[in-house]
């Protein structure tokens, strides 16, 4: 059986990888995948902690919610995105940068 | 009839009200402003004549009339703070108000002739109409402190018309010394009210009288002196002030710098009068505080003293005023002795003949004009034989001199024989009183010689200033010039103030009301005094007429037909001694003056010493301004003077000045480095430098907020595991 170190340690990994998406990479779309990435470590998470804690399934909730949260996050975050692309012609994140100082 | 406000205020405020008047429009309509001063005291003595003789009416010695209003009222729980104001009318105001009046409307006649050719004609009614208002609203006052005030009134006024001719150097300074000299006694007159006040909680006479009948005072000790007579001694200093007695005596003979028709109203008629006035309201006081043999023999002393001085006087004026003092000395004395009745009444008539001996002396002035330095004559060696020139002068003069030497018949023998007679009886019974009797029989001796030394020297013999007698014109009968002094003169016969002409009951009279003076002036009684509520001021006054009983001539004064016998043996021997002593004074001035078989010259050589002393009044103008104030109040001044400025100046004024600096210094240091820079400008370098960093905080890359979000959560994360 996998321990729970196991998927602490690849929620971890992937929480790593999407701060990593988010921070360098300077396309919004790859940005937003980088959220998702954060979002379903958290969801491992929460699913990992459930899956070892006797008769609770408030985890396996929690990360329902999440997948949702995620859906309805990408889509408004998608949206931006559009309409930023409408505006600016271009997806670079630099570009957003008019509330500066 | 009814004395309400309506009938007793016009005595007070017509006169005022022509000082009212008159301060505005005197200078340019000056006739009518004499005539309104004159139209308003005339006015006035028609208002004091009816209650005068509504009082001789009722002819009760314990009627009054005694109204009050509240002046103001500072009560606080139990502890009473109240002034009332009011009148006061007794048989002894009464009598007042109606010598004040007519003595100061037949003045106000008289100035009219007097001060004609002044260029300050207007002004001197001015003045008099408010001295005159003065003098009644003190006689009706119902209170020490209104009397104070008043009092304080005249003391301005007298000021003003001593220092009337004030191009003159002499009446400038004379002023000034009647003004301070005066004060001296009006500082301790105000302490005696304090020191009242602070036993009765009350000033009003009536009060007074009451507190003393239930002992208020008894066992009440101040500096370990009984408080009655710390008190009654205060109260007196003030008449020693205004009636001008020894030690403060020495204003008044400068006082006749003034005019003399303001001599005659202030300097011997009324203000000096106030004095006496008020020690017989304060009676009852003196006499509770044992400080009748003090003042007594203060009365003696200055009857005495004055006299001596008035022989060597050159000045007719002068002269007078010696007399004046040695007059009120006799009335000190009287009310020293015991003798109110008679105090009041030599107070009342020396008013009259004093008033008219100085009317007298103005129209003897006024006539001698001098052609080369054009100034009136007041000298008598320049006078001599004018009563062929103004006969009518001469015999208004010559009554009051026959008064105020105590020749019988005339108002003075009856008023000052009575007070000597008291003395007497007081030397039999104490020893220590014959001293000021001594004074006083001695004092009456030198009135009647130097009064008819005056007498023979102006009017007798021949004319010593030739030409000034010859530029002298005759005197015709003049309404405001001689009526006024005839009239006076006629009020020195003796009969208008006692029944028998005699003043000795010798000679029986038929009715009994002709001893009013004796029957209604009656010192008030403490023991037995009720004091009755005043009534309030109003239109109506009902009580005033509920006294029917009349009271009776008593000519054994309430004694023991034995001591009644007593008393009138000695007040005989007294009379008798008096008319030996009167008629010698004058028999001695008719041998020196008029004869001129006794040498004046001899006698000066004899008393050299004395009579250098007489000439410069004892020395006691020098050991008051050589002593006293050089000596003593100069050094004084300086020592203060010294403390203000080299002390307190010098370290307190400067001192502070110095702290300020410093404080100044220290201020503006804090100003400069705390508040502007540290305060103020760090306000703004804080946000200069707050704006720096959170500027390039705010980068607005998104990668960037993430990044801090990040550390800031993981800070917190590690944080929180710690």
């Amino acid at each position: 059986m996998i321990s729970l170190p196991s998927y602490l340690f690849l929620s971890f990994a992937l929480f790593i990888a999407g701060i990593a998406v988010m921070v360098a990479r300077k396309n919004i779309i790859a940005i937003m995948l980088g959220i998702e990435l954060i979002l379903n470590s958290a969801a491992l998470n929460f699913a990992a902690y459930t899956r070892f804690a006797n008769d609770n399934i408030d985890g396996h909730l929690m990360s329902l919610f999440i997948i949702v949260i995620a859906a309805a996050e990408a889509a408004v975050g998608l949206a931006i995105v559009i309409r930023f692309f409408q505006i600016k012609e271009t997806i670079h994140i630099d570009d957003a940068a008019q509330l500066q100082n | 009839m009814d004395f309400t406000i309506s009938t007793v205020a016009p005595i007070v405020l017509l006169p005022f009200l022509a000082f009212a008047i008159n301060a505005f429009i005197v200078k340019r309509f000056t006739t009518l402003g004499v005539i309104l001063s004159c139209a308003s005291i005339l006015g006035s003595f028609f208002y004091a004549s009816r209650i005068f003789f509504h009082f001789l009416n009722v002819y009760n010695t314990d009627y009054v009339i005694h109204k009050t209003f509240t002046w103001f009222d500072l009560s606080y729980g139990e502890f009473p703070f109240k002034l009332d104001m009011g009148i006061y009318i007794d048989n002894m105001t009464a009598t007042m108000l109606f010598m004040v009046t007519g003595v100061a409307t037949l003045i106000h006649i008289f100035s009219t002739y007097y001060m004609k050719d002044d260029k300050r004609y207007g002004r001197f009614f001015v003045y008099l109409s408010l001295f005159t208002s003065a003098m009644l609203a003190l006689v009706v006052s119902e209170n020490l402190l209104s009397v104070f005030i008043f009092w304080e009134l005249m003391g301005f006024c007298s000021y003003s018309l001593i220092g009337f001719y004030y191009e003159k150097e002499g009446a400038g300074n004379a002023n000034i010394k009647a003004f301070m000299t005066t004060r001296v006694g009006d500082v301790f007159f105000l302490f005696g009210i304090l020191a009242i006040w602070s036993v009765v909680g009350s000033v009003s006479f009536v009060d007074i009288y009451a507190a003393l009948g239930a002992g208020k005072f008894n066992g009440l000790y101040a500096l370990g002196i009984p408080l009655a007579t710390l008190a009654g001694a205060s109260i007196f200093m003030g008449t020693v002030g205004k009636s001008a007695q020894f030690p403060l005596q020495v204003w008044l003979p400068d006082a006749m710098w003034g005019p003399t028709p303001c001599s005659a109203l202030i300097h011997a008629a009324t203000m000096v009068a106030a004095g006496v006035y008020l020690s017989l309201r304060c009676y009852p006081l003196m006499e509770a505080g044992h400080l009748t043999y003090v003042i007594a023999t203060i009365g003696g002393i200055t009857a005495f003293g004055a006299a001596t001085i008035a022989l060597v006087q050159t000045d007719i004026k002068a002269v007078l005023a010696y007399s004046t003092i040695s007059q009120l000395g006799y009335m000190v004395l009287g009310v020293g002795v015991g003798s109110y009745n008679a105090a009041f009444m030599h107070l009342i008539t020396h008013a009259v003949f004093k008033a008219c001996l100085f009317l007298s002396a103005g129209s003897v002035i006024h006539s001698l004009h001098d052609h080369h330095t054009h100034a009136h004559v007041q000298e008598m060696p320049r006078m001599g034989g004018l009563k062929d020139k103004m006969p009518f002068t001469f015999l208004a003069m010559l009554c009051c001199t026959l008064a105020i030497a105590g020749i019988p018949f005339f108002s003075g023998f009856v008023s000052k024989d009575r007070i000597l007679g008291d003395a007497l009886l007081m030397a039999l019974h104490n020893k220590w009183y014959w001293i000021p009797t001594v004074l006083g029989f001695g004092g009456a001796l030198l009135t009647a010689f130097y009064m008819f030394r005056m007498m023979f020297l102006t009017f007798f013999g021949e004319p010593r200033d030739k030409d000034l007698y010859d530029h002298t014109k005759k005197e015709t009968l003049s309404w405001n010039r001689n009526v006024p002094l005839l009239i006076l003169s006629v009020f020195t016969l003796g009969v208008f103030y006692a029944g028998s002409l005699s003043g000795q009951g010798i000679v029986k009279v038929a009715h009994e009301k002709y001893e009013w003076f004796q029957t209604l002036i009656a010192k008030p009684h403490v023991e037995t005094f009720t004091a009755k509520a005043p009534q309030a001021f109003g239109w109506t006054d009902e009580g005033s007429m509920t006294v029917s009983e009349k009271s009776h001539y008593d000519p054994d004064h309430g004694l023991s037909e034995e001591e009644a016998h007593h008393v009138h043996h000695v007040h005989h021997i007294g009379a008798l001694v008096s008319i030996v002593i009167a008629f010698s004074g004058v028999f001695i001035a008719f041998m020196m003056y008029i004869t001129r078989k006794w040498n004046p010259g001899f006698w000066v050589s004899l008393f050299s010493g004395w009579y250098r002393a007489l000439q410069n009044k004892y020395y006691f103008d020098d050991f008051y301004i050589k002593g006293l104030i050089q000596k003593g109040l100069i050094p004084l001044n300086n020592l203060l003077a010294f403390i203000d400025m080299g002390i307190y100046d010098r370290y307190a004024v400067d001192g502070w000045e110095k702290v300020n600096r410093a404080m100044f210094t220290m201020a503006k240091w804090f100003d400069n480095i705390i508040v502007d820079t540290v305060a103020v400008d760090g306000t703004g370098a804080s946000v200069r430098f707050f704006n720096v960093i959170l500027r390039t905080i705010q980068s607005g890359k998104i990668q960037f907020y993430f990044i801090m979000i990040i550390l800031v959560l993981t800070g917190y994360i590690w944080t929180l595991n710690i």
